[in-house]
């Protein structure tokens, strides 16, 4: 019933524009609006849809896979030029790519893959991420001594990565020696009690702390800060959040890995907008990982 | 076709069923009767196969199928599913054949003189037909026994007609019955051989044709009927104002349990309920005392109109009840036998340990609850010592009422007997007491005054030094027709 | 033979504490030290306080799924007012504590009032709950928080809050009316009512109380991670009612106590702090963790048995 008032209410308005000149309409289905990451590519997606002068119908799949491909399938009803897909998962979220293909709807995946290759591809690769601040830490520690790593949720694509990027620097550094590595969860709090634990079973041997995200480092470093060990201690972790970014600013935290939000949104409306104009794009357009430290703090803090 | 040898069962603290035989011939009408506690269920649960026997054997030639006086079918299904529930005809890898299923409930519907779809869900039936339904599940089961437990409880008139029809048919085709019933007439009507059970002995097996009213009750009560007992005529006993009741009870009713109760109690006064099980007893307890209100009337306490909606209100009120299902409204199982005794009176916010222990010892002593510790749990207790502990914890909210709902049922004789003098002492020490009990010669010998009750209505009020075990059955069973 | 059942039975969860305790302290000499095992208190205190409460509504036969959001959402609240220099400490302790004792006895109302089962009720409290936390904090955490606030999660703060609800707890439950009555509610509703309580109030009462100290672990939470996190918390009330459960308290209700709540607490800290420890694979520790919960409740019903 919803989806068919939808219908009426989007056929409606096709017609009132066709009357006029000819509007893009896309699609875009987010993983998770509560998520702080995903709110700022949402926003520089709507920012860069007015420069462009197209219209945007977003929704929000939170979290579910199957929601997801329930959107992108009234997309579909509703005729939509072109869908941007921020999946929630890599291979529960592919039917949303094939039903869009076979409907012969162009479909562009922004910050993260799926199984089914879309038209086009927007975001950026976290083996990079999990790269960018090993080696931050391999250069502080010129290349000898002992590292910690903490996972996310054990089987996400994110934890894969970033674990699979860290080990390609790992490999390459024989000096550094991975003393420990446990999940946290993504979870503040969880990393915080693993912290004190590795404080009480390793204590001093730890030089450095790899957290495959901010969340993470930051319960790490209360951890260290409460042991009053931070000063002997490198931590690092991955999204530049805002807490991060301050803790940064504030010498607490040694360094963060910024992932470009802002660039992932525009790039994703700027692909899909080419794509409906018949206009030449690239296939995979990867926006390049950053890290932040307090050298370079300015330009990311708002 | 069904042959019953020396069955023997006992409970914790009674004898069940003490040595009982019974025969029962293929299309026959066997009743079995007897007062309540007298042993037929137990005896039925045996011969079903829903217990076992101490001792002694059951041998039956056939199936046997019951019709349980409170029907539990499987509401939302259809007539036909319940009629094959377990048996369902099937094709191959399980799947239902449901044309072969409506198909054969259609054929023994119909066989039962009975036109319902079976497709109609079974919520919708009258209890009647969900009966009829119950007995058509028996012979889809090809039952060669069936056992049929007061069958005319909850159906009309009418009803019982048909019944009586679907009886006399299926006595024709071989089938035998054992038909359990309160009611006289319809005994006379329907048996070829009536059983009388009391206190779990086989008293008699007698043709029907043999028998009259008088001499079935005097054959359940255990004594030849006196000539001075009137008929069974209907009192309806409207009590005059008592002035110094202590707990009155006007046009108490209650839609479907009970029905314009009025009577009064005075203090010191043994005041007994009899009455056939589900002739409203409990129910009234309960509405005194706040767990089911009454649908309307009045309750008066030393002349106060009162209202009581929950059981707080009548505690607070000086009324105390000794449920007659102590599992369900008498105790907390996994607790001490200190702290149940001591749960409904605990005051103030704190509890004083040292004053707890002391006032349980206390009733312990006093009730000769026999325990190793106040502290085990109360489940470890035997029936007779459990009913002390909630005759204790009620004795510790300081009534002036004491409802005592069945106080002796299930627990020894020697428990009974104690029991028994504890209410005499209560009653001399000033305390009304309302006793309902099934054992009339508990209510002959305790109480001052005693009402009957049948079927929801009070029908007499004796004087139970006149009064006879066959004159308060006579009010209390059932008069079916005008 | 028979007397050293019943003390098996009676300190079954102790001993397999204690072995547990020693195999670690034998196998890591990191184990049995002083930091260490107050790291493993200060490491419980959250789920300990949070299985405190829950012990109530576990007593009465209730259940109560929206812990997790709860601690989101108190935690939130807390944040909210805790930036420095805005309003003295108590002022976010106290609206934390508010907002979760104000969702308990909404739990409650719905429960007893509205006659609706507890798996329900608190589980629609649980979406509420984490909904409104994310409102509240716009899907954000909320950051920033005064060094007073950040006090009450660190050192041994956590562990005084949970020795001390514990203790209040343990004396109300086995002195006060109100808490005989709880146990009466929990082991036969009819009876208890029949008894003269007022099984509503006493139900209302555990879901309140439930609801207050989910308020304190989410204030305690805030402070220990110094934010009020939208998204902390999922799946909370699992561990809390784990605790309680390998503590002896029947889901069923009427048999238990703080106590054994608090060994439970206790017996799942000692094994995730060990795992760590030792460093087990992330893979394995969660098979590891569950066989032992399992084992450990395993035993201790042994004596129900025997």
């Amino acid at each position: 019933m919803k989806r068919i008032i939808a219908l009426v209410f989007v056929l409606a308005l096709c017609g009132c524009e066709q009357s006029g000149e000819k509007r893009i309409t896309i699609g875009v289905t987010l993983l998770n609006l509560s998520n702080e990451f995903i709110v700022m590519i949402h926003q520089a997606m709507e920012a860069k849809a007015k420069e462009l002068g197209v219209k945007l119908i977003i929704n929000d799949a939170q979290r579910s896979a199957e929601r997801q491909v329930q959107q992108v399938e009234s997309f579909i009803a509703q005729r939509v030029d072109a869908i941007i897909l921020n999946p929630c998962e890599v291979e529960a979220s592919a039917p949303a790519v094939d039903k869009a293909l076979a409907a012969g709807i162009p479909i562009v995946n922004v910050n993260s893959e799926t199984r089914t290759a879309p038209t086009a591809f927007v975001g950026s690769r976290d083996e990079e991420s999990g790269r960018i601040a090993m080696d931050y830490l391999a250069k502080r520690l010129n290349s000898q001594g002992n590292v910690v790593m903490m996972h996310g949720f054990m089987g996400q694509a994110a934890q894969i990565k970033r674990d699979q990027g860290a080990r390609e620097i790992l490999a390459k550094n024989p000096g550094l020696k991975l003393l420990a590595d446990q999940t946290g969860e993504w979870d503040r709090a969880k990393a915080m009690s693993l912290m004190e634990n590795w404080i009480q079973s390793l204590g001093p041997k730890i030089k450095a702390v790899f957290a495959q995200n901010d969340e993470m480092a930051m319960g790490a470093l209360l951890a260290l800060e409460q042991a009053k060990m931070k000063d002997k201690v490198i931590v690092a972790g991955v999204d530049a959040i805002a807490d991060a970014l301050q803790a940064v600013k504030a010498g607490r935290l040694d360094a963060t890995v910024f992932q470009d939000a802002r660039g992932q949104g525009s790039g994703a409306v700027d692909v899909a907008v080419k794509i409906v104009k018949k206009q030449p794009y690239e296939k995979q357009v990867f926006i390049p990982f950053q890290l932040v430290t307090k050298e370079n703090l300015g330009q990311y803090l708002k | 076709m069904l042959q019953v040898r020396n069955l023997s069962k006992s409970f914790p603290g009674v004898r069940a069923l003490d040595n009982v035989s019974l025969d029962v011939a293929a299309g026959s009408v066997h009743a079995l009767m007897g007062e309540n506690g007298a042993g037929k269920s137990t005896l039925m649960r045996i011969v079903s196969g829903l217990d076992t026997a101490d001792t002694g054997e059951v041998r039956c030639s056939g199936r046997i199928a019951m019709i349980h006086q409170e029907l539990m079918p499987f509401r939302d299904l259809t007539v036909a599913e319940n009629i094959f529930m377990g048996q369902e005809p099937t094709r191959r890898f399980g799947w239902l054949d449901k044309p072969a299923m409506h198909r054969e409930a259609q054929r023994l519907l119909e066989h039962l003189g009975m036109t319902l779809s079976p497709a109609r869900p079974m919520r919708e039936l009258s209890v009647a037909q969900m009966q009829t339904v119950e007995i058509a599940k028996a012979l889809a089961r090809r039952a060669e026994l069936l056992i049929m437990d007061e069958p005319t409880s909850a159906i009309s008139e009418h009803e019982v007609e048909a019944l009586f029809k679907i009886i006399r048919d299926l006595k024709q085709c071989g089938v035998a019955i054992i038909y359990i019933s309160h009611k006289m007439d319809e005994i006379f009507r329907t048996a070829d051989t009536v059983t009388v059970l009391r206190d779990g002995r086989h008293v008699a097996t007698q043709p029907a044709a043999e028998l009259d009213e008088a001499k079935l009750i005097a054959l359940m009560v255990g004594r030849e009927l006196s000539h001075a007992a009137g008929t069974a005529a209907t009192t309806m006993v409207v009590a005059a104002s008592v002035p110094d009741a202590v707990l009155e009870v006007r046009a108490l009713t209650k839609p479907g349990k009970f029905h314009n109760i009025n009577f009064a109690l005075r203090r010191g006064e043994i005041l007994g309920v009899a009455g056939l099980m589900g002739a409203g007893r409990t129910d009234l307890a309960h509405a005194i005392f706040g767990l089911a209100p009454a649908a309307s009337g009045e309750i008066l306490i030393n002349g106060q109109p009162v209202r009581i909606r929950r059981p707080a209100d009548a505690l607070a009120r000086g009324i105390a009840l000794v449920s007659e299902d102590r599992k369900e409204f008498g105790l907390v199982p996994m607790m001490s036998l200190k702290h149940n005794i001591t749960l409904a009176s605990l005051r103030g916010w704190l509890i004083d340990h040292r004053a707890e222990n002391r006032v349980a010892d206390e009733q312990i002593r006093a009730l000769s609850i026999k325990s190793h510790d106040r502290n085990q749990s109360v489940n470890t207790l035997s029936g007779g010592n459990q009913q002390k502990v909630v005759i204790a914890k009620s004795l510790l909210t300081a009534p002036a009422i004491l409802i005592l709902d069945e106080p002796t049922r299930g627990i020894d004789i020697g428990a009974k007997a104690e029991i028994h003098a504890i209410i005499g002492r209560l009653a001399r020490d000033g305390k009304a007491v309302l006793l309902i009990s099934s054992e009339l010669p508990e209510l002959l010998a305790l109480s001052d005054r005693l009402l009957v009750m049948r079927e929801g209505i009070l029908t007499a009020e004796l004087d139970p030094r006149r009064a006879t075990q066959e004159e308060i059955l006579q009010h209390a069973m059932p008069v079916s027709g005008e | 033979m028979n007397s050293l059942k019943v003390w098996l039975s009676r300190f079954g969860l102790v001993i397999a504490l204690v072995v547990i305790g020693a195999t670690m302290a034998v196998v890591h000499p990191a184990f049995l030290t002083w930091p260490n095992l107050l790291n493993v208190v200060r490491q419980i205190s959250i789920n300990g306080i949070l299985a405190v409460g829950v012990t109530y509504v576990l007593l009465t036969g209730g259940v109560d799924l929206s812990l997790g959001s709860l601690v989101a959402l108190t935690g939130v609240v807390a944040a909210s007012f805790a930036h420095p220099g805005e309003y003295p400490v108590f002022v976010p302790v106290l609206l934390g504590v508010l907002a979760g004792t104000a969702c308990g006895a909404v739990n409650g109302l719905v429960v007893t009032k509205g006659r609706v089962a507890p798996f329900i009720v608190t589980l629609g409290m649980m979406t509420v709950a984490r909904g409104l936390a994310l409102v509240i904090s716009g899907g954000r955490p909320v950051s920033n928080l005064s060094e007073e606030f950040k006090w009450i999660g660190n050192g041994p703060v956590p562990i005084l809050i949970l020795v001390a609800v514990a203790i209040v707890s343990w004396v109300f439950l086995a002195n006060l009316k109100l808490g005989r009555h709880i146990y009466a509610v929990g082991g036969n509703e009819n009876a208890a009512r029949a008894s003269g309580i007022n099984v509503e109030r006493v139900k209302l009462f555990a879901y309140t109380v439930c609801g207050s100290l989910a308020g304190l672990a989410g204030v305690v939470l805030a402070s220990r991670i110094t934010t009020g996190q939208p998204n902390a918390g999922a799946g909370y009330e699992l561990d809390a009612i784990a605790a309680v459960v390998i503590g002896g308290t029947s889901l069923s209700g009427g048999v238990g106590g703080v106590g054994g709540t608090i060994l439970g607490a206790l017996l799942m800290g000692v094994i995730n702090n060990g795992l760590d420890l030792l460093n087990v694979s992330p893979y394995y520790q969660a098979i590891v963790k569950g066989i032992i919960i399992v084992g450990a409740v395993w035993l201790d019903r042994r004596k129900e048995k025997s």
